[in-house]
This record gives C-alpha cells, structure tokens and sequence, in this order.
C-alpha cells in the first residue's frame, strides 16, 4: 500500500524518485525537526531510513499528524490529495502555482503551511511537484468534497455500460486504444469536451450536478446501477447524466459525481473559500485592571483552599471506594467545608491529586492522605504553589467536570475514581489556553468564538466529546484563576509562553515570568490581626505562614476568604497549651501582632484555661510494681544494674516503669528480686499524634501512572537521527568489515560503562565494548551509540551492520575506539 | 485598599474604622443583614432573601456588584458575583395576578420556569387548570401556601394581586405637639406603596408610630398583634396620644379581655393558645372585615400565627420589627407571608438611637469556697446550676456593687426565689416574685419609677409578662432571659442611656469555673456581638474597691 517506503538502497539513479529517497536527503536539522514534530517516529528509534519511511507513512502515524492540522493546513493537504491524483492522468503531484490558483489563497500563507507539512513528512517534493504521501488518499476519501476520478468510478462498470457511455459521447467502443474506460476519462479530462457532454446532458441536468457539486459527492438514486439505457432513450435528467458518464453508478442505489466533472464544474478552484487565517475573537472586555484581580484572586482562592481541604483529610481522612475514587458524601462534605459547589471541589481535589499532594495510602481500609509533598508544598512561596497546580492540571489527563456523570453501564463516575480519563484533555487545554492567550489584551473571548477558533485549529478533533472539553476547561480555568472574567491573565499567558521552553516543571524553576507576574498580584502577607470582643480575631487578609499556624493553634477558624476569622474559645486555648505555649507566650503573641487594643475577656479567657490546664498530669508507663514495704522499693531505686528498666517512683509504694510487664519480670527475676505479675489492668495506651500521609512511592506512581510518553529532548532527537543515518548507511552500503582491535574485550565497571556509553550518544563517537550474548558468550563490538535509557543502549553495531538494542548489565567494558586505534 | 471583605460563606467583613467605612455600609445595607457588630469587624450576611428584598426594594443586581467591586479590598470570586445576580433574578420570575375570569393566577414571565413548577410534588394541589402557557390558576386559599412553597423552591413570587379594602374606618394622625419624623412618614409610605410587608426599625425609633401612620393611610379596621399584654397596652395609649382615634374605638383581645372594636389589638399567645386542639379565638379574623393586620415584633411570630396569616393574604399586612432574624430560622416565611423588606432604617438613625453601645457589661466573677466546689462537684446534673447560682458568695459582692452605685436606680434580677429573699434582706429592698399581688407589684414599680425607691429585687418569673422599669444599674444574679434575642432586647430597654450620657451598667455575677460561668461567655459573646462593651472583673478586686 504505502509505495512511498518502498525502500532500496541506491535511491537515485533511474530509478522512480520515491518518498524514501527524499526522506534520504534531508539534512539532519531537518529530520531531528521532523522527530521533534512527530516523537512517536523514534519510539522506538527504527533501524533505516526505509523503516522511518515506512513507520512515517503508516495509517496510525499519519492521522496523529492530521489531527494537530489546522484548517488551512487540512484545505491544503485535501488540495494536494484531490488535484494530484493521478488516476486524474497527469504525473503524481501538484505543482505549487497550480496549487496555490486551486486554493486561491496568499503565496505566503500557503508557503508557511507548505513547508510545515513538509517538515512533517506528510508532503514530498517530487522534483517541482509535491506530493501527498500516498496513505492520504485513503484517509481522505473525498478531498475538498470530490468524488473518485473517472477511471476509478468506471473500473468497476460492466463492459456494456461503458460502451453505453463511450457512444454516448461519441467515442469508440468496445476494446482497443486503452480499452473503453480510459477513453472516455481522457475524452472528459479534456474541458472541450467536457462542456459539449454538459450541452448534451441539457439544461434539466445541471441542478441535479450542482447538487452535488460541493460535496458530498454521492448521491442517493433509485436502481442508479441497473438505469442503463442509452442517450438517445434518456429522458430524465439523472439518466442523461448516467448515459454521458458525468455521473457514474457506485453501487445499487447510489451514484457518484466524478472528481474531473466537479473540478470542471467549480471552476478551477477547490473550495469556496481558502480559510487561510480563523477568525477573529469576540467577546467582553472587563478590563485589564479587572482581569488581573480576578485571576489572582481566584489563583489565591485555589491554593487557600487544596491547603485548606488538605489538612482537614488529614485529620479526617475519607475512605477509598472500592472501586477507588472518593464517596459522593465526601465530596459533598469537602464542597462544603469550602463554602463552593461540588464541581469546584471535584477540581481542586483532582488537581491536588495530579499534583502529587494526595493520594490513596496503600492499605486495604484505603484511605485518601495528603502526601509528604504536601507539607514542602506549604511551606512554598504562594506563587510557586499556584503553578504546581496550575501545570499538574494542564498536564493531566483527568477531567473533573465528567466526575457524576454516568458510565455506559449507569454507573456514577466518581471524583478520583476510573472513567474520568481522557488521553485528548491536556492537548485541547494547551490549545485553549493557546488561543485565549492569543487574544489581544483584556479581551474575554466568548465560548463560542473560542470554540470557532478552536474549529479552525483542530479540525479532524471536532465532535460532541471536544466541544465538552474545551468549555470544561474555560470553567475550570476560570476557577483555577488561569483566566479572570473570561480573560486570560497575564500570568497565564507568561505561562503558556514558557511552559515547554525547559523540561522542570514550572514550580521548581529558579525564575518563571508567570511566577513573577504573580506574586506582585497576591496580597501581601500580613503580621497583624483585629481582636476583638466577641472573642474573634480577623486578619484582614493572608497571614504570614507563621503567625497563621500559631493563630489556627491557638483558635479555631471560623470563615475564611478574602480574611480569615478566627474564634478563640476555650477548646481552642487548650489545644494551644497542649502544644506547649505557655499562656503568656499566647497573650504575647497577639500583643504583638494585634493592630488594637487587646479585649479584657480574651486575657481572662487565656489565664482561666492555663490555670486550669495541667491541673491533672498524665505519664505514660508500660507497667508498675508495688509494694507494700517502701525500704524494698527503696532498694530497688538505688540498685544500679536496674537502670536499664527506666524505673521511677510515683509514690512510696509505687514505682513505674517504662518497660514492658514481661521484661521488668524477667529482668527483676534475673536481680533477684522475684517479683509477682498483677492483672493487667492500669496499661496506658499510647496515641500517636503525628498527621498521617501516604507512603512516598504510593503517590509517585499515582502520578506517573497518568503521564504520556515523553517527548524526546534534543539531545535524543540528534541522536536518533545519527542512528537512523548509521543504520540506512549500514543498510544501503555494502557492508564493510570493521576489525574490532586486538586483545580481549574491554572490560570497565558498569557505572563507567553508563557514563562512557552517554558520552559516546551525545558525542556521536564510536566505542568498542564487549558483550555478553543470550548464550553468555563475550564478543566485542563496534558500535555507535545512539541513546542510552531503561537499561538498555541503542546504537549502531557497525560489525553486524544493524541497529541493535544492548542490554547493559551484559556490556562487560567500553573501550574508546579512535584512542585504541591510535 | 478599601474597607469590605467578602468570605467564601458569603458573609462580608466591614471594617469600621476605616473612612470609607459609612459609605460602604449604606451601600451593602439593602442586600446583605448585619449580624454581628462588635468593636472593630462587623459582619454582614447575603442571603438570598436579602437580595430579594433588595430586589423588592427596587434595587437591581448591577448595583449590588458594584458595591462589592468598589468596596472590596481583594478580588471578589467570579462564582459569587455571579451567584449574586443569578439568584437575584429569580425574583419576580414568577407573579401572583388576579384574571378577569379565572381570578387569581400565577403568572409566569420565564415560561421554563412555570413549567418547572408546576411540575413540584408540593406545589400539584394548590394549583388549577392551566389558563394558558404561560399562566395557571391558583386555588385562592392557598395563595400564602403557595407563596411559602415557591420560596422553598428558589422562585419567590410577586404578589401583584391586589387586597381588599376592607371596612373603612376614619383613622387620622393628630399631630399636636409632635410630628411624625421623616423617615417614619417613609416607611410607612414605602409600606402601603407595596402593599404588605415589614419595615425593620431600631428599638426605640417608634415603631408604633409608623403603625398609627400606616393605619391613616390604609383607613380601615385594623388589627395589630403583639407580643403580650404590656405591649397591648402601649399600642392602645400610644394610638390614644397619637390619632384621632378615642377609647370607645380600640378593642383589646387579651387573656382577660375580648373587646372586637373597629381596632383591636390581640396578643399573639391569645392567638395562638389552643383548647382541645383547637385555636379557639380563630374567628377574631373572621370577625370584622379586616382592611389592615399589623405584626408587632414581627421576629418573634409563633408558628400558628404564621399558618393563620397564610389564609390572609388578600389583607394588607404590615410586619414591625427591629431585626429580620429569626432564632428559628423562618425568615422566608416572613418574608413570604407577611412581605419583603419594605424599608430598613438608616444607620446612622440607628446610632443616633443609642441602640449601639447602650450600656456597659461587667461581669464580675466570685470564688467559691472549697467546701462549695466540692458539694458543687458532686451535686447532680439538675441541681448544678441552682447551685453555683446562688452561691452564698455572690450576696457581698451584690451589696458592694449597689453600694458603688448609691443613689442609682438599681434592679437586681434572679431566678431564684432563696437567693433573692437573701438579698433582700441583705439589701433592704423589698422583693417582688410569682407571689406578689399586681396591686404591691405596681405599687412597687410606681415608687421605683419616681425615684421614691432606689433598690428592687425582682425575680425573673414575676418580670415576665411585665414592663420592667428603666433602670441606670441591672446586676443580675442568676437565670437569663429566654433567648439571646430577647435577652439582648430586655437590656436594651431595661437600659437606656442616661440624660448626662453617662452610659448604663449590666453587672452578671457569676461562680468561677462552674457553668454559671459557661452561661455568662454565650451572653459574653452576644452582648460583644451586639456591640455592647463587656469587661470581666474578680469579686475580690471589686470587693477591694478597685475600679470598675
């Protein structure tokens, strides 16, 4: 099917020019650009130029290409594929002036597209002409709307029928000269004629063309196959038509317009209108002022409330379903806790996952923890934490609006739960954000217009299930504070713009514009709050991390926003002293940090706990001893070799010990003290008091369970390039015996051998190693490395003349070659 | 940087001090309810039924977020502005009409919406046939009902179908010596230009007034419910002094009296006591033609009230209160039965009122002794609070606070008959309870009141059903009053300011570390909250003559 790959060394020289030959001729820089546009060529890195060839021409390869098209980009290709058929007669291939006149669209409109679809390896240059490659025309069935050319359409015709047609346009019948078929596609690719044959069909029969004139090109008749007849008996429209062959039976009931008839028909040009740019945005313009406040107020709102939500499940974690995901009742709780609906939450829960900062803890009663992430996550400048959340959420492929709609089985979809994947939602987020980011500035485009856009972008994606996304991710921008009132803020487009431009993630680079852009909206932490009578305190606004801790310590958060309002109540002073802050030091610290007058009562509030707190003291010891003689306890205490036993004495003839009943028998057995075990009653039990979180690995593997292959970096794509190249030349070159250097293979130990191999890749240098076959026999090798991951090298093995995968626990040593040699 | 911050719950945090701080309060004050005012943060809440009323009221939703976008310090949530208008436009979706044929209907403006409703499970019964797409007949008996059932759904609904004049009667304002003051002519305007609903007046800012001068307007019957016999008393000389209207006129409906009179003022436990199951003084609204019913303390209306008030509807209604919310929650169906927010008293009325910061609160603690702590400690669950109550300790520290405040008037307030008996005698002042005769008990009052006694002992029992004279000291000793809205509004009225603005005193004495004490931190925090000032102070520093 796909001839483009039709290998064979040589290339050149007679024989016909293929699209493995021009493959062949690129420079590297453009086929590492090639790899860069298309990263699923070299996963894995093919062996030959063939091999990419033919792997760049497969079906599914080059729908994923098709798919990133835009509209123009799409027009274009579709123009390609239609007029450079040549089933149409001529050579394969369109020439770029006849192109451009067909699409009648702007020189360099149509350059631009042009050399990106080359660029990407979906058009060849055949000498002037360029090409499709040739999975296209499969693909697209009926480019700009056309039909089949005539000679496909009457391939399958009866002989009979063709003779119908031949006489009906005054042709000769029967075989001789190319045989009927070909004859009448030459007499109708002739435009003369083609207008007299038109004449004939008369008046009546143009509408009926016109009908399908702009695609689709098949039509529905009525025993279209068996309404043969000739011309002189035609009396309808359709059946003059069928008898010229300017409308050809396709099957029973159907007909179809051929692709030379409807390109005469149109005129020349392939579609009305070349939709070489979309179309401008619309919408409100709320104002930068506005849009800037908003965003970061909400991004504020976001981060205020996953640390909020985060906190609250560690104390109170919520249960795993069995089929994973978080309860109803729990989301519904977590909506509420943070005064917003559940489609909110279902967000920020979803995004705190994909960010790392809660998962499921491993056990079986699973339970939904925040991760040790959290508390580094914390402890970050707000800034940093908005665009950990903000990339994890364009990253992931999880949709939590789809979160409560029901699967094909009726099954509610549950927030962290399956079913609320999909592969698309991070490109369709990226695009969104691309175009809102285009917008000019303080424009608030309206769905409508984005989704227009978005149209023109993404073609091939359009359906019910996009047009879903895309207005998803508006809400959720929106409240993620990416946009404010509906326009993208400036933090937002900073971080569209440098999103990609390194491989860290956004958060833990040294500088990001967005970062920037964001902190200097924030509102500024404050060290000072308003006490007040009624026993509350407000902080106008964010509290500087510390004193916000103490103050949560010390009383009990009663609505949170823009302020925070806290409650001190007698509880919460308690827990405060629990903490070990002395009352003083409590009444010190909002001293210093209230902006009025401390209230009289929350002083009496404070002294009336501490003087009641600690009245009653609580110790931990694992077991006792009594005795009614308190000289023998008292021997006891002195005795030296008993230190171990961590005994101490609570009153005269009680002594406590922090061993276990067990051991305080045995070793005071061993002292020779004989002592007689009591009912166990009196134990204390031990409660921890740390918050939990999920084990480190649990939510590493959550995250990573959702990512997407890689993209190849540069350095990769080089290298990949220069293994393509050695393989091809392996391939295309007569082999030539590379004469590994005397001695025993090279040995070196393995953490060399990494680092000596990686230098090689990048270097593009040649090494001997030796190996270690399947059969553990040691050979030494030539090789040209082209990467190194997952334990194994990919590189060129110049003594098998092949691409070969090594494993690198067998590589016994590296040897530089070109400094062996020397 | 400006004065209001909107919380994720809705409430909005007012920064007092702040200059721009009275501007922002007039223009949040139509959509959004004050509910706490302490020193330096007051808080606001917008609630739906705010915003319906401030739609009721004429203000539309544009002008409510410019409110929050001008006065807000931080960016307001996208979410809540749009919640804001959202639920503000659901108001009047819907309309109570009258139809020339099929009399009254529900109109609906938002076809959608109609169909939604009628659709409800609670709403099928009260509706009839469908007049047209738009509109459906509705059973005229339950036109409150379905007032109060369309509000549970979201879709408050305009009543637009009109009342009925009842039986006129002449009602005139006899403005001799006083004149009716400016924003009392308004509320009592904006009321009969709506037809029915409330107007919220600070204690004080005469409400009765407004009544009187709604009842002019409307010219007919009226029947005014109020809370108890001294309030009926009240309305009926206030109506004396301040219409044309003469006793033979003014009927009063109370346990002891059933006067029917072109006026009548009824008392809402007549109203609402029931024998064998039934309310048996029902047909007083059946009894005239009634062309006005007015609500007093419209805060406080019991729950029959409400039910008879649904088969009203085709009456004005005019609902006095001081404060829109409920300590049971019912503020939509005062809002759906008796009527939307009519009118709302300036702030700074308010504070010219002296309904802020009337009074200053001491609570003073005393020690009990340890042989009390214990038998305070194993005493059981029931007698616990009687117990530290009336501890023996607090008597000297009462007798040192009347000392200080000699030549005052004084009330010393408590529950317990022992403990009061004690102080009495300890005080020398007589002591007024359950068991005194009305005829010593006015006596008493009538001497308090001229200034003859200084000192009274009052028990809360007996004070009740009874208008307590003003007093410039109130120590009360054990029990509290009722609910914290009632309690907040005894004080108010127990304390006026005095005429050399020296404020009044409300000294709480009460037993460290016992729930005597746990009770006083609930009124601590809502005297705070009502803006009152509030200080602690020990028995023994009191007793050691420190300041207070």
């Amino acid at each position: 099917m796909t001839h483009d790959a039709d290998a064979g060394p040589g290339g050149s020289g007679g024989r016909p020019p293929t699209f493995t030959a021009w493959l062949r001729n690129r420079t590297d820089a453009q086929l590492a650009a090639l790899f860069a546009l298309r990263p699923d060529l070299v996963t894995p890195v093919p062996a030959d130029i063939a091999a990419l060839a033919s792997r760049a021409t497969a079906r599914p390869a080059v729908l994923r290409v098709l798919d990133r098209l835009d509209r123009f980009g799409l027009q274009v290709l579709e123009g390609l594929v239609a007029l450079g058929d040549e089933r149409l007669g001529g050579p394969p291939g369109v020439e770029r002036d006849r192109l451009a006149a067909a699409l009648g669209a702007g020189a360099e409109r149509l350059g631009d597209t042009l050399s990106g679809l080359l660029a990407s390896a979906l058009v060849w240059e055949d000498g002037p002409r360029l090409r499709p490659v040739s999975v296209l025309g499969d693909i697209l069935r009926t480019p700009a709307g056309l039909g089949p050319p005539l000679r496909t359409l009457l391939a399958d015709r009866p002989a009979e029928a063709l003779d119908r047609v031949a006489a009906g346009l005054g042709l000769a019948t029967g075989y001789g000269e190319g045989g009927p078929a070909e004859r009448i596609a030459a007499a109708l690719g002739e435009p003369a004629r083609l207008e007299r044959a038109l004449e004939l069909a008369g008046p009546r029969a143009r509408p009926v063309l016109d009908r399908l004139l702009w695609g689709p090109p098949q039509g529905t008749v009525s025993g279209a196959a068996n309404r043969g007849g000739d011309l002189a008996s035609a009396s309808s429209p359709i059946d003059r038509l069928l008898a010229l062959g300017l409308l050809v039976p396709t099957a029973e009931d159907t007909v179809a317009l051929p692709r030379e008839v409807a390109l005469h028909l149109r005129g020349g040009t392939l579609f009305h209108e070349a939709q070489t740019a979309p179309l401008e945005l619309s919408g409100k313009r709320p104002g930068a002022d506005t849009v800037v406040r908003a965003a970061a107020g909400q991004a504020f709102t976001v981060i205020r409330s996953v640390a909020e939500l985060l906190e609250r499940w560690a104390e109170d974690p919520p249960g795993v379903l069995r089929s994973g995901g978080l309860g109803i009742r729990d989301l519904r709780r977590a909506a509420r806790d943070l005064d917003t609906d559940e489609t909110a939450a279902a967000l920020l829960i979803e995004t705190a996952r994909a960010a790392g900062l809660l998962a499921a803890d491993g056990e079986v009663d699973g339970e939904w923890l925040p991760t040790p992430e959290f508390d580094l996550w914390r402890e970050a400048p707000a800034e940093r934490r908005w665009l950990r959340l903000a990339e994890a959420w364009l990253r992931s492929p999880r949709v939590a609006s789809l979160s409560g709609t029901k699967d094909s089985r009726g099954r509610s979809r549950p927030v962290l739960g399956e079913g609320l994947d999909r592969r698309s939602a991070p490109e369709v987020r990226l695009d969104v954000l691309g175009v809102l980011a285009a917008a000019p500035e303080d424009l608030a485009p309206d769905e409508e217009s984005v989704a227009a856009r978005l149209a023109w972008l993404r073609p091939r994606r359009q359906g019910p299930a996009y047009a879903d996304l895309v207005s998803s991710t508006l809400r959720e921008a929106a409240l993620l504070g990416l946009t404010g009132r509906g326009a993208p803020a400036p933090h937002t487009r900073a971080l569209v713009e440098e999103l990609d431009a390194e491989d860290a993630p956004l958060a833990e680079r040294d500088k990001t514009a967005s970062g920037e852009l964001l902190a200097a909206e924030m509102p500024e932490p404050l060290e000072t709050v308003l006490v007040q009578g009624d026993l509350t305190a407000v902080a106008p606004g964010p509290l500087v991390p510390r004193l916000a801790r103490e103050l949560a310590l010390a009383a009990d958060v009663e609505s949170t926003g823009g302020a925070t309002v806290y409650r001190f109540t007698e509880a919460s002073i308690r827990r405060a002293l629990d903490a070990g802050r002395g009352a003083d030091d409590l009444i010190a610290l909002l001293e210093r940090h209230s902006s009025t007058e401390l209230p009289q009562p929350l002083r009496y509030l404070v002294s009336d706990v501490a003087r009641r707190h600690g009245r009653l003291r609580i110790g931990t010891a694992s077991s006792y001893l009594r005795c009614d003689e308190p000289t023998v306890l008292d021997q006891l205490a002195g005795d030296r070799r008993a230190a171990d036993l961590q005994l101490f004495r609570l009153a005269p003839t009680v002594i406590a010990s922090r061993a276990t009943r067990p051991v305080l028998l045995g070793r005071l057995e061993e002292l020779g003290y004989h002592p007689v075990a009591e009912a166990a009653d009196g134990t204390v039990q031990l409660t921890g008091t740390a918050p939990r979180r999920a084990g480190a690995a649990s939510a590493a593997s959550a995250a990573r369970d959702l990512e997407e292959p890689a993209a190849p970096g540069a350095e990769l794509r080089m290298a990949a390039v220069r293994a393509v190249r050695a393989g091809d030349e392996a391939a295309t070159t007569a082999r030539r015996p590379v004469s590994a250097p005397d001695g025993a293979p090279p040995r070196s130990p393995t953490a060399a051998t990494l680092r000596a191999l990686s230098e090689a890749a990048t270097q593009g240098r040649r090494v001997w190693i030796g190996y270690l076959d399947t059969e553990g026999r040691a050979s030494s090798r030539i090789v040209e490395p082209a990467r190194v991951e997952g334990g194994f090298l990919t590189a060129y093995d110049a003594t098998r003349a092949a691409v070969h995968r090594f494993a690198v626990h067998r590589i016994t040593g590296v040897a530089d070659l070109d400094a062996s040699s020397h | 940087m400006s004065c209001l911050i909107v919380q994720s719950d809705k409430t909005l945090l007012l920064e007092v001090d702040h200059e721009l701080a009275d501007d922002c309060r007039r223009a949040i004050a139509p959509f959004a309810e004050l509910e706490r005012a302490p020193e330096h943060v007051h808080t606001y809440r917008v609630t739906p039924l705010a915003l319906w009323n401030a739609r009721a009221a004429g203000h539309d939703a544009e002008q409510v977020i410019d409110a929050f976008i001008s006065y807000s310090r931080f960016p307001v949530p996208h979410s809540l502005l749009v919640d804001i208008a959202e639920t503000m436009d659901r108001y009047g979706r819907l309309r109570l009409q009258t139809h020339p044929i099929h009399g009254l209907v529900l109109h609906a403006v938002d076809r959608a919406v109609l169909e939604e409703v009628v659709r409800a499970k609670k709403i099928k019964g009260m509706l009839g046939e469908r007049v047209d797409d738009d509109t459906v007949a509705v059973h005229p008996s339950e036109r409150g009902n379905l007032k109060q059932a369309l509000l549970k759904l979201g879709w408050p609904a305009e009543d637009y179908a009109g009342y009925v004049d009842g039986e006129a009667h002449a009602v005139d304002l006899a403005e001799d010596g006083w004149q009716l003051r400016g924003y009392q002519r308004e509320a009592a305007e904006s009321f009969y230009a709506g037809g029915s609903g409330v107007v919220v007046l600070p204690c004080g800012a005469g409400k009765t007034i407004v009544g009187a001068a709604a009842m002019s307007l409307a010219e007919s019957t009226t029947l005014i419910l109020v809370t108890n016999t001294v309030a009926v008393h009240q309305w009926r000389s206030e109506l004396l002094r301040r219409t044309t209207l003469t006793e033979d006129e003014i009927g009063e409906y109370s346990g002891t009296r059933k006067d029917i009179r072109p006026v009548t003022i009824a008392t809402y436990q007549v109203m609402a006591a029931r024998k064998k199951g039934v309310h048996s003084h029902l047909e007083l609204f059946e009894a005239r033609d009634w062309g006005l019913i007015i609500y007093d303390e419209v805060h406080l209306l019991p729950a029959p009230i409400f039910r008879m008030t649904a088969d009203l509807q085709a009456r004005r209604r005019l609902g006095l209160t001081a404060t829109l919310v409920r300590e049971d929650g019912r503020e939509g169906d005062v809002f759906s039965l008796i009527g939307p927010k009519r009118y709302d008293a300036p702030w700074k009325e308010m504070e010219n009122q002296g309904w802020i910061a009337p009074a200053d609160c001491v609570e003073v603690r005393v020690n009990l002794t340890d042989s009390e702590r214990l038998a305070y400690a194993t005493a059981d669950p029931e007698d616990r609070y009687r117990f530290c109550a009336s501890s023996a300790a607090k008597t000297e520290v009462v007798r040192e606070l009347v000392r200080r405040h000699e030549g005052e008037q004084t009330l010393i307030i408590g529950s317990y008959i022992d403990q009061l008996d004690e102080l009495g005698e300890a005080l020398e002042a007589p002591v007024i309870k359950g068991e005194t005769r009305v005829k010593e008990r006015e006596r008493l009052f009538e001497a308090f009141r001229s200034g003859e006694l200084h000192t009274l002992v009052v028990s809360k029992v007996a004070n009740f059903s009874i208008d307590l004279p003003e007093a410039g000291v109130a120590i009360q000793v054990s029990g509290s009053f009722g609910s914290r809205q009632e309690e907040a509004q005894r004080l108010g009225r127990l304390l006026r300011p005095k005429s050399d603005s020296r404020s009044a005193r409300f000294y709480a004495v009460t037993a460290r570390d016992t729930i005597d004490q746990d009770f006083a931190a609930h009124r601590q925090r809502f005297l705070a909250e009502q803006g009152y000032a509030y200080r602690i102070a020990d028995a023994d520093d009191v007793l050691a003559g420190d300041e207070l």
